[in-house]
């Protein structure tokens, strides 16, 4: 409810406060969007986006308040995704590779080897670390794990150092994720001409915060919710999560479309479509552009991803209690919701 | 006889009134062998040459085989029946001279015969069959006693059976009154009137017996209760009503004052002065022949003696009492009637606008109450005149014939004719007037005339009179002759419990008494089985076909006989209640309204009333009811006491016991157990009671039913998943003991200074589940502990906390999990049962039958998964749980495990990694560069060559720049102390000790070296020749010092002596130098420079001295704490 009257309060100056439109459509276009979304659609997720941010950073600063500190830590913003394994262990693929990446630039700055690539920091881990995994593999630089606070080695008083020879066990979940959204990508990029994927690849460098720190700060409501200067993992983890969001809500609304024009292919749909299809010939012009995803997908979209699951709802089961739910962040445990998904399907 | 009658009507018809039967095998058997009935009675009478003599051998035999033999000539005797059917004719004969006899009680005994006569034999055996009175055999008695089986059955029979036999009747003893004044003479007018009144009272005795007995075997709903109340209600207000308005009007002369309304205290006064009474009049009855007075002074006598005489009672009108008496109980009689609601009240004009112009003259039985108290009746003409005004106004007013009210009023209109004759027909006379008629008739008869027409009747007449006057206000019973006993005995109970109950006013009473007294005559035929027969069994059993008990034929004659009646009378009945339904609740109506109102008083609003008195269980209602269950159950014949008390007849002699009976019996509601919960007694359970073996043992039956819990209830099952998780466990445990040597060693390192006790040893017990403590259980099923229950859940809880990491957790905590837990398992279950008992669907597929087969709406399956789902959950995240929470942990566990034992073991010996093995030697084993290259200390790792001040650790990449573990040996030797004292001090000796060396003796010192013989032989010498001793040996003082080696290697100074052989050494030197010094002062002054260099001339030690290892550590006593022991513990 605050959210759409806060839409419509935005409204009225939604040119000047639309800052993220491109970024928002290009994020749109990876994910799937083919056609050019309207600025209302991009301001409306922009929006979401924001609203979404100042929530997690809310909800941070009250886990870091609890554990009594004034500022937040990654750790707080791990808690919050907690639950998306293959979230929470790209994250960790992300910040472990970016640690590396700062100690080989500090090392290497001065023979100016630094690739250009190489610090881009941004919303997209993958490009990164596919970018300078090599490098870093060459030096053979240990890279330090990110441990989670709530794993096993927080159980114990003594920290001890890791030794080499463990493999993460994580990464088989994040291998799964990222095959998944590799597989996607592919499918997107498979009838691209080359000029098109070059598009592709620049759209997927979209960021909400990569070289606009201090845009994102003020527009995320830094100072306001909480610490003026956040660490910078916080903002790339930002990056990668607003990403995400994105991302998701993309991939509903386009869900949801698709099955609005099933249903109107079925009805009939409105007079136009009638009528074109009574028209339809032989030498018709061909299949009208896709028309892009509007607002009211967006909404239907949200809608279904705000929607509250049994879970929340268990301890409520016998009881007339209403069931009080807070703004749920988007994109958590998505993925693997759509993998059931799929398998009903397949099944 | 007429059984079969009730039972098919019984069995063709469904209830449906929501009753059922208890005892379907009781009524079923009775039901497939009643249908011949009536030729068995037939087939008694002819088989009675074969009982006669049968009797006595089946007296010692098992009554078991009697009743097969019974069964045997039973079917025998049946298939004779139905193949000639030549008996029929007897058995119908045989029923009428039973029937002969209906109600002739007071007939004399002489007229009996003829009737009786030719089918004497027959009788003979009836006898037998209804367990007749023991005192005679003779027919009279039989007469007697019999009534009461036939006398039930109305005079108008319909029934197929009923009417061929009356119609064969010969005798001129037909029932209905009209005939029977015919044919009676005019003199014993009064009592031809007795007697119908007597026969339509035992009519209602036996109806009111069936339905008892009836309430034995069926189960009749509640609902009907309150409409009975309501009823009642209606009629105590019109009671109040008619009082109320007497009361206001002109005080009645004829009615005495003393008449209570609300008779508690003075009914009982009543009570106890109307048997005193009794007394008398018996006593006078007795020895009347005795008593010089006529009858008319015998009468003024006894009613100025007289206290409490009946409201109807006036000195000066003759019959007043007599006539009042029986109209108010036949109003009282229909009042009480189902049907008789639309009646009591006048007609109002809102009502029925029109109905004061089609009706002329009104009336209704408020107003007819009213007028009998005003004592507007002179005559029963007059009275059943404005009694029928009422049903024919009603019938006038409502011509449709289809009309409710209509039916109503036919069938009080029957009902009304069915109980008139009650009234005596009598014209209410002045008393001068009579007593001058007596004068005259006195002065004209003679003694003999007297003796005939007054000396008995009279004075008996005059009993009934005046004992019903007394009894009518207590309940008194009617002016019968033949069983005063009978009906005296109750009241007096029948009172008390009233009053107790102090529900209704006395007319109520009246009425319960009055269906009180019928119930105890009818109780004459439910007699004991003569003592005289041997054979009480045979005749029974042959007669009514094999019962097992005694009370069963019996019964079954008397509920034959009397729904036989009740049939008839109700066949014509416009109502289409099912008989028997109806006469439950005819019979019961009052009680049932008594009991709904008492338990409407328990309520109010809806609520329970907190004020009202709590209802107490009494003894009397236990007695009746277990008096009750025994009948029911058939193992009490009936009431014998009530049966016995009949058998004596009029006579007064059993007086006291009948007044103990009575009192006994308390209070005789037809009403089933069920209505009266409280007095319910249950059986005891058969595994509790006291049963005792052939020695007088008592049998504990305990070890039956008692049985141990089963162990392992409150543990966790020991599933692969608990496995797991136990592990995981332990291997927390075995991390965190690793973890905590960690941490000890660190802060060691810190620490200049220890403190004894500040390194508690990490010692965890391990994990046990006790089980409850052993539970002795009665029953299967979980055992419901709620106490015990949460422990365990705490408990479980308890792990998974551990589990998930957290070694201690406060109990609020875990109490507040443990709640959610609970709710949340609580959710789960009502979920599951929800989907468990969803309504069941239909199976597609029929069963093989053909009937549609159902099946569960879910199956167990999806039930699961659906509860599952409900409740935030699927099995993926179960799996997902015990994979990456459970699983995962434990691989994790395992690595942290090894990097924690690695983390230590680097701790304590740097140089030393895990492949060095126990004592070191494997770290040597890679080319050995330190031996080579001498180059330990970079392997030591430490700034003990001032690395760091270099800048080395930086450029080689050190760890740790503390001072290794096994370096400081003394620290850690008394942290190791201080932790385990008792520990075995010997952990860092892996080699075993060499023997020692033989010592060296005078007489092994040949096998010595050649050249440390000589040493070795002064050393011997020196030593007296004793063996020597090792310096290591040596006491501590007499041992040399060792040396110090610096880290150069380089001995820089010679060893040094003991102290007290460089004293002695000393003084020795300066001896010499004294002596020298003489000496040289003696020949040539020598300077004192010299002194110096003779201490520095300082000779080798004794080579001996010096065996000892000078690279040995002193403190070899002094065990180091060796990481093996640290890992290995």
């Amino acid at each position: 409810m605050s959210f759409i009257i806060a839409r419509n309060r935005r409204s009225v100056k939604d040119a000047k406060r639309s800052i993220y439109g491109t970024h928002i459509a290009q994020m749109m276009f990876v994910s799937g969007e083919t056609g050019e979304p309207s600025t209302e659609t991009t301001s409306l997720i922009e929006h979401i986006v924001q609203q979404q941010v100042q929530e997690m950073l809310k909800e941070c600063t009250m886990l870091a308040t609890r554990r009594g500190s004034r500022t937040i830590s990654t750790d707080d913003m791990m808690m919050l995704i907690r639950h998306d394994r293959a979230k929470i262990s790209r994250l960790r693929h992300f910040l472990q590779w970016k640690d590396v990446r700062k100690t080989a630039k500090d090392s290497e700055d001065n023979k100016g080897d630094a690739g250009p690539d190489v610090g881009m920091p941004g919303g997209d881990a993958d490009l990164q670390i596919g970018a300078t995994a090599a490098e870093a593999g060459k030096k053979a630089a240990k890279k330090n794990k990110v441990d989670l606070v709530w794993d096993v080695q927080s159980y114990f008083s003594e920290q001890v150092p890791p030794r080499d020879d463990e493999e993460d066990e994580e990464e088989e979940e994040m291998n799964f994720a990222t095959l998944q959204r590799l597989r996607n990508a592919d499918e997107r990029t498979k009838n691209m001409t080359r000029e098109e994927y070059v598009h592709w690849s620049d759209c997927r460098q979209a960021s909400f915060t990569f070289r606009k720190g201090k845009r994102f700060r003020e527009w995320a409501g830094f100072g306001v919710i909480t610490d003026a200067k956040p660490n910078d993992d916080i903002i790339d983890i930002l990056g990668f999560l607003t990403f995400e969001i994105v991302q998701t809500l993309t991939e509903e609304a386009l869900r949801v479309k698709h099955a609005e024009d099933l249903s109107k292919k079925g009805t009939g749909g409105d007079n136009q479509s009638r009528k074109r299809k009574r028209e339809a010939g032989l030498f018709d012009p061909p299949e009208e552009e896709r028309e892009p995803i509007g607002p009211s997908h967006i909404h239907e979209a949200f809608r279904r991803l705000q929607r509250p699951d049994r879970k929340s709802r268990a301890m409520l089961t016998f009881t007339n209690l209403m069931q009080k739910s807070p703004l749920r962040l988007v994109g958590n445990s998505k993925l693997k919701e759509l993998s059931v998904i799929t398998n009903i399907t397949q099944i | 006889m007429t059984a079969n009658n009730l039972q098919h009507h019984q069995s063709s018809r469904p209830s449906t009134y929501g009753a059922w039967r208890l005892s379907v095998s009781h009524a079923s058997a009775t039901r497939l062998r009643t249908p011949n009935l009536s030729d068995d009675g037939a087939m008694s009478a002819a088989l009675a040459t074969n009982n006669g003599e049968g009797g006595d051998t089946m007296a010692e035999e098992d009554p078991r085989h009697a009743v097969f033999r019974e069964r045997y000539n039973r079917t025998e005797s049946r298939l004779d029946a139905v193949l000639n059917g030549l008996n029929k004719p007897l058995a119908l004969e045989d029923a009428t001279a039973a029937d002969g006899l209906v109600g002739d009680d007071a007939r004399p005994p002489e007229t009996a015969p003829p009737a009786s006569a030719p089918k004497k034999p027959a009788r003979t055996i009836d006898e037998d069959d209804y367990g007749d009175d023991d005192e005679d055999n003779d027919e009279d008695e039989a007469s007697n006693a019999s009534p009461l089986l036939c006398k039930s059955a109305p005079p108008s029979r319909i029934n197929s059976i009923s009417i061929p036999l009356n119609l064969q009747v010969p005798s001129p003893q037909i029932l209905k009154p009209g005939i029977e004044r015919k044919a009676s003479s005019s003199s014993d007018h009064v009592k031809n009137a007795e007697e119908i009144r007597k026969n339509l009272e035992e009519e209602k005795k036996a109806l009111e017996e069936t339905v008892q007995r009836r309430s034995y075997t069926m189960f009749h709903t509640l609902e009907s209760d309150r409409d009975a109340m309501l009823e009642q209600e209606k009629l105590d207000e019109l009671d109040r009503q008619v009082e109320s308005e007497m009361n206001s009007g002109a005080p009645n002369a004829a009615r005495q004052d003393n008449m209570p309304r609300q008779g508690t205290l003075s009914t009982e006064n009543l009570g106890s002065s109307s048997l005193t009474l009794k007394n008398l009049i018996a006593a006078i009855d007795k020895n009347r022949d005795r008593i010089p007075a006529t009858q008319a002074q015998l009468r003024q006598m006894l009613g100025e003696a007289r206290k409490n005489r009946s409201k109807w009672a006036s000195e000066d009108k003759v019959g007043q009492e007599e006539l009042y008496e029986a109209c108010e109980k036949v109003l009282m009689e229909l009042k009480a009637r189902e049907h008789a609601t639309p009646f009591l009240n006048k007609v109002s004009k809102r009502e029925a606008p029109d109905y004061y112009n089609i009706i002329k003259r009104p009336m209704d039985i408020g107003t007819m109450l009213k007028k009998l108290k005003g004592v507007q009746y002179k005559s029963k003409k007059e009275f059943v005149e404005d009694l029928s005004l009422i049903w024919d106004n009603c019938l006038r007013y409502n011509s449709d014939p289809a009309h409710l009210l209509r039916k109503k009023a036919l069938y009080m209109r029957k009902e009304t004719e069915k109980i008139v004759p009650l009234i005596p027909d009598i014209v209410i006379r002045d008393r001068a007037e009579v007593e001058a008629e007596e004068r005259r008739l006195q002065n004209g008869d003679d003694a003999d005339g007297i003796e005939d027409s007054d000396d008995e009747e009279p004075i008996m007449a005059s009993r009934g009179r005046k004992a019903p006057g007394k009894m009518a206000k207590k309940g008194g019973s009617t002016t019968r002759k033949a069983l005063p006993t009978a009906t005296d005995s109750s009241p007096v109970t029948e009172n008390k419990v009233h009053t107790a109950h102090s529900v209704s006013n006395l007319k109520h009473e009246f009425l319960r008494a009055d269906s009180d007294a019928p119930m105890e005559g009818s109780q004459n035929g439910v007699s004991t089985p003569p003592p005289g027969t041997l054979t009480p069994m045979g005749p029974h059993a042959l007669f009514n076909g094999a019962h097992g008990s005694q009370a069963d034929p019996s019964e079954a004659d008397v509920h034959g006989g009397s729904l036989t009646g009740l049939a008839v009378g109700q066949t014509e009945d416009p109502d289409v209640d099912d008989i028997e339904y109806k006469t439950w609740k005819q019979v019961t109506k009052k009680d049932r309204a008594l009991m709904a109102a008492e338990r409407h008083r328990l309520f109010r609003n809806d609520h329970l009333n907190p004020e009202e008195p709590a209802i107490l269980r009494t003894r009397a209602g236990m007695r009746r009811w277990t008096r009750q269950r025994q009948i029911g159950l058939g193992k009490l014949p009936s009431d014998k006491s009530n049966a016995t008390e009949d058998s004596n007849g009029g006579t007064t002699n059993s007086r006291n016991e009948t007044l103990a009976e009575g009192i006994e019996v308390e209070d005789d509601t037809y009403l089933p157990d069920y209505y009266d919960p409280v007095s319910a007694i249950p059986d005891i359970n058969e595994r509790l009671q006291w049963v005792e073996d052939g020695n007088g043992q008592v049998i504990d039956q305990s070890e039956e039913f008692l049985r141990m819990a089963p162990r392992g209830i409150f543990v966790s099952p020991q599933s692969t998943f608990t496995q797991k998780m136990e592990a995981n466990m332990r291997q927390m445990q075995d991390v965190r003991k690793i973890c905590a040597k960690i941490g000890v060693v660190k802060q060691m390192q810190l620490q200049s200074q220890m403190y004894q006790n500040q390194f508690q040893k990490y010692d965890p017990q391990p994990f046990i589940e006790e089980d409850a403590e052993p539970i002795v259980m009665t029953d299967d099923g979980p055992i419901m502990s709620q106490h015990t229950v949460r422990a365990a859940l705490q408990r479980s809880v308890a792990k998974i906390f551990y589990h998930t990491g957290f070694e201690e957790f406060q109990p609020s905590a875990l109490d507040s999990i443990t709640d959610l837990a609970s709710n949340y398992f609580t959710n789960l279950a009502k979920t599951l049962l929800l989907y468990r008992e969803a309504p069941k669907v239909k199976d597609p597929v029929p069963a093989p039958d053909g009937r549609p087969s159902f099946r569960p709406r879910f199956t167990n399956e999806e039930a699961v998964l659906h509860c599952l789902s409900e409740n935030g959950t699927d099995v993926e995240s179960l799996d997902d749980y015990v994979k990456n929470d459970v699983d995962r942990i434990g691989t994790k566990l395992g690595v942290m495990q090894e990097r924690m034992k690695s983390h230590l073991a680097e701790l304590l010996r740097p140089a030393l990694d895990s492949s060095a093995g126990a004592d070191g030697v494997g770290a040597f084993k890679d080319g050995s560069e330190q031996f080579v290259g001498g180059d330990f200390a970079e392997e030591i790792g430490e700034d003990f060559f001032g690395f760091k001040e270099l800048g080395l650790d930086k450029e080689f990449g050190l760890a740790s720049l503390a001072v290794p573990l096994h370096l400081l040996q003394n620290r850690m030797y008394t942290a190791h102390q201080s932790q385990n004292a008792n520990s075995n001090l010997s952990l860092g000796i892996i080699m075993e000790q060499p023997a020692p060396y033989e010592p060296v003796t005078i007489n092994n010192i040949n096998s010595q070296i050649g050249l440390v013989q000589d040493f070795f032989l002064a050393r011997l010498e020196s030593n007296n020749n004793e063996e020597l001793v090792e310096d290591d040996d040596l006491p501590l003082k007499q041992r040399f010092p060792k040396p110090r080696l610096p880290p150069t290697g380089k001995i820089t100074s010679p060893r040094k002596r003991p102290i007290r052989e460089q004293q002695q050494l000393a003084k020795k030197k300066r001896k010499l130098e004294e002596g020298k010094a003489e000496e040289m002062a003696n020949a040539t002054s020598v300077p004192e420079k010299i002194r110096p260099i003779g201490k520095l001339q300082l000779k080798m030690p004794p080579p001996g001295e010096n065996m000892g290892d000078p690279e040995k550590e002193d403190g070899s006593a002094v065990g180091m704490m060796s990481p093996e022991s640290l890992t290995a513990a």
